[in-house]
């Protein structure tokens, strides 16, 4: 992070009434769409409010928590979020590290860029897209993986050959294998750029010393890299923990699925079951949050500067 | 006569081209193979949209009957595509345009104008990135949009969409306007130029590279947004694309494989084109905006 401000500046008061000016249409859109949702949501945790009902909501204190903390579907359902994302950080940071240094080490400058235009195509893709590509990528008709598997190296059957979504026991790993493709491009051209900020002359230091390969990895760049690796590792965390879209489209309701983690519980509750439970659905969503916050700290907390 | 023990072996032929130039050739191959991972899926779908029907119905990539018309036949004969298409356009736009809009001022306000609430702005827009914001806050988004008669209207999903990489653009512009340097702005205003003048006409050039990130980075959250999308709207012609490609099931009549393939093409290629136009500027302002901040 830069430094916030320089001290050197002069305080022009004149300027401030300006300056609210220019915040303004930022602040609306964040206070109205974020800051005052989260707070609203907070308060609907603690009613029975049913979106649905003709009835006004009531204040009931810490109940729906304690209904939520209670319901064994909760903690399977955070469980399956945690399950996800242990299957899919690792891979999302082990390729893109390993791509970003094989690619920075390409001297010939028109495969250099070539290179860093196809690492960048999956990222320009849009999310949805992502997700409805790879909903028949994993198809049992048309798809291609299923076809190989089948087909060429004949590993399976038609009648025994894997069916990956769904919620099946394979959905988080499919699911996982597509993030870490999408992630694969976008996340390795920040390596690259991390990699290009490490001085050439500290390389051909070590490696005068007598460093091989690997303790030019170990002790130069990898250290250099961490700063960027630790940002990738806690957004990554974060966007992981807190997956719905591709649940919703690969899932659905299925309580038995894996993929029906607490976001998917919350969303259920929230626009699916009943008479809309927001109240409850409020609760989990906050747990569910709160959650994903504790450990996103712990994380900031262990990768904090140092030195 | 015992001269030629004493000197180095010599250059053998023995040792091949391959064996000199084993670990570029090795290099190469690895990244040529995530090279391929990474085209392929997409390869395949684009095969997909230019096979004939009962071709599509096999695996095999390569079709024995190329078939064209499918291009031709989603956009007569599939009743709502034109309005999805449209909705898209228009949402995105105006998502991209407004986030602009504001990520600009606010970056710029960040950095060179001061005011004694920089520092809990630039805080609190920090902390939201590390809250699961767009999952918690639908349930109060939907609340929001019912009460401005905004459920199942296109134009109503462009208030939420702004937000949801408002903070981001806004962290974006702050990180490239750092990079212009304080007296440049202070020369504009000694000069007389207001605070305007000075953003319209000496800030934005210098920045250009980040506005191009900001651009990119929204146009393609907004282009392929689905939790929102699907939440606060229920017909399929108010629809954006990518709520009615993900419900759409493919296999018979107007959604047969091909056909929804070509409506995938259709959908994939403006951003992917628009990217190639813009990669070098896309390319300096990732490096100077995203890293750094």
């Amino acid at each position: 992070m830069p430094p916030l401000q320089s001290s050197v500046r002069t305080p022009y008061l004149r300027l401030d009434f300006n300056a609210w000016v220019f915040l303004i249409p930022t602040l609306i859109f964040f206070v109205g769409y974020q800051v005052y949702p989260i707070f609203r949501v907070v308060w609907i945790s603690f009613t029975d409010f049913e979106f649905l009902s003709k009835e006004p909501a009531n204040w009931v204190g810490f109940n729906n928590y304690i209904t939520a903390f209670n319901d064994p579907l909760l903690w399977a359902s955070l469980g399956r979020a945690a399950l996800f994302t242990a299957m899919f950080l690792p891979g999302t940071i082990i390729f893109p590290l390993l791509l970003a240094i094989l690619v920075d080490r390409v001297q010939h400058p028109r495969l250099a860029t070539f290179y860093r235009v196809v690492l960048l195509i999956p990222a320009l893709i849009p999310s949805t897209l992502v997700f409805v590509l790879w909903k028949w990528m994993y198809n049992y008709q048309v798809g291609p993986i299923n076809y190989l598997l089948v087909e060429v190296f004949e590993l399976f059957t038609f009648q025994n050959a894997p069916q990956w979504l769904g919620g099946t026991d394979l959905t988080l790993p499919s699911i996982a294998i597509m993030e870490v493709w999408w992630g694969l491009g976008y996340h390795s051209i920040f390596f690259l750029a991390g990699l290009a900020a490490i001085p050439k002359d500290m390389v051909e230091a070590a490696r005068l010393d007598g460093a091989n390969e690997w303790n030019v990895f170990w002790h130069v760049t990898l250290p250099r890299l961490a700063p960027i690796m630790m940002i990738l590792v806690v957004l990554r965390f974060g966007t992981s923990m807190a997956v719905i879209d591709e649940y919703l489209i690969f899932g659905g309701f299925n309580r038995a699925s894996p993929t029906y983690t607490w976001t998917i519980f919350m969303y259920d509750q929230a626009f699916n079951l009943g008479l809309w439970r927001q109240g409850f659905a409020a609760a989990i969503g906050m747990i569910g949050a709160v959650v994903m916050v504790f450990f996103v700290a712990i994380l900031l907390y262990i990768f904090r500067p140092r030195g | 006569m015992s001269i030629q023990a004493a000197l180095p072996t010599p250059y053998t032929p023995t040792q091949t081209w391959f064996a000199r130039h084993r670990s570029v050739i090795i290099r190469h191959g690895v990244i040529n193979v995530f090279m391929v991972i990474i085209l392929a899926p997409l390869a395949w779908v684009l095969m997909l949209s230019i096979k004939s029907l009962p071709d599509s119905m096999r695996g095999q990539l390569w079709p024995r009957k190329f078939d064209f018309t499918h291009y031709n036949y989603v956009i007569d004969k599939i009743d709502t595509l034109s309005n999805n298409l449209f909705n898209s356009i228009y949402v995105t736009g105006a998502t991209v345009f407004i986030t602009t809009f504001c990520a600009v001022l606010a970056g710029y306000a960040l950095v060179h104008l001061k005011t004694r609430g920089n520092v809990v702005i630039f805080t609190a827009l920090l902390l939201s990135l590390y809250f699961p914001t767009r999952v918690v806050a639908i349930i109060s988004i939907y609340e929001i949009q019912d009460f401005m008669g905004l459920i199942n209207s296109t134009s109503g999903l462009i208030l939420p969409y702004i937000t949801l990489n408002l903070a981001v653009s806004v962290l974006i512009m702050r990180a490239v306007f750092q990079l212009v340097p304080h007296e440049v702005m202070e020369s504009a205003r000694l000069d007389g130029a207001g605070p305007w003048r000075t953003l319209w006409f000496i800030g934005l050039p210098l920045v250009r590279n980040g506005l191009v990130v900001v651009f990119i980075v929204n146009f393609v959250t907004a282009w392929g947004e689905f939790l929102l999308g699907s939440t606060l709207t229920n017909d399929q012609e108010v629809r954006t694309m990518p709520v009615v490609l993900a419900a759409a099931q493919g296999g018979m009549g107007q959604w047969a494989w091909p056909r929804i393939a070509a409506v995938y093409v259709i959908v994939v290629t403006p951003g992917l084109v628009a990217f190639t136009f813009a990669q070098k500027l896309f390319f300096k302002g990732l490096t100077e905006g995203v890293v750094k901040g």
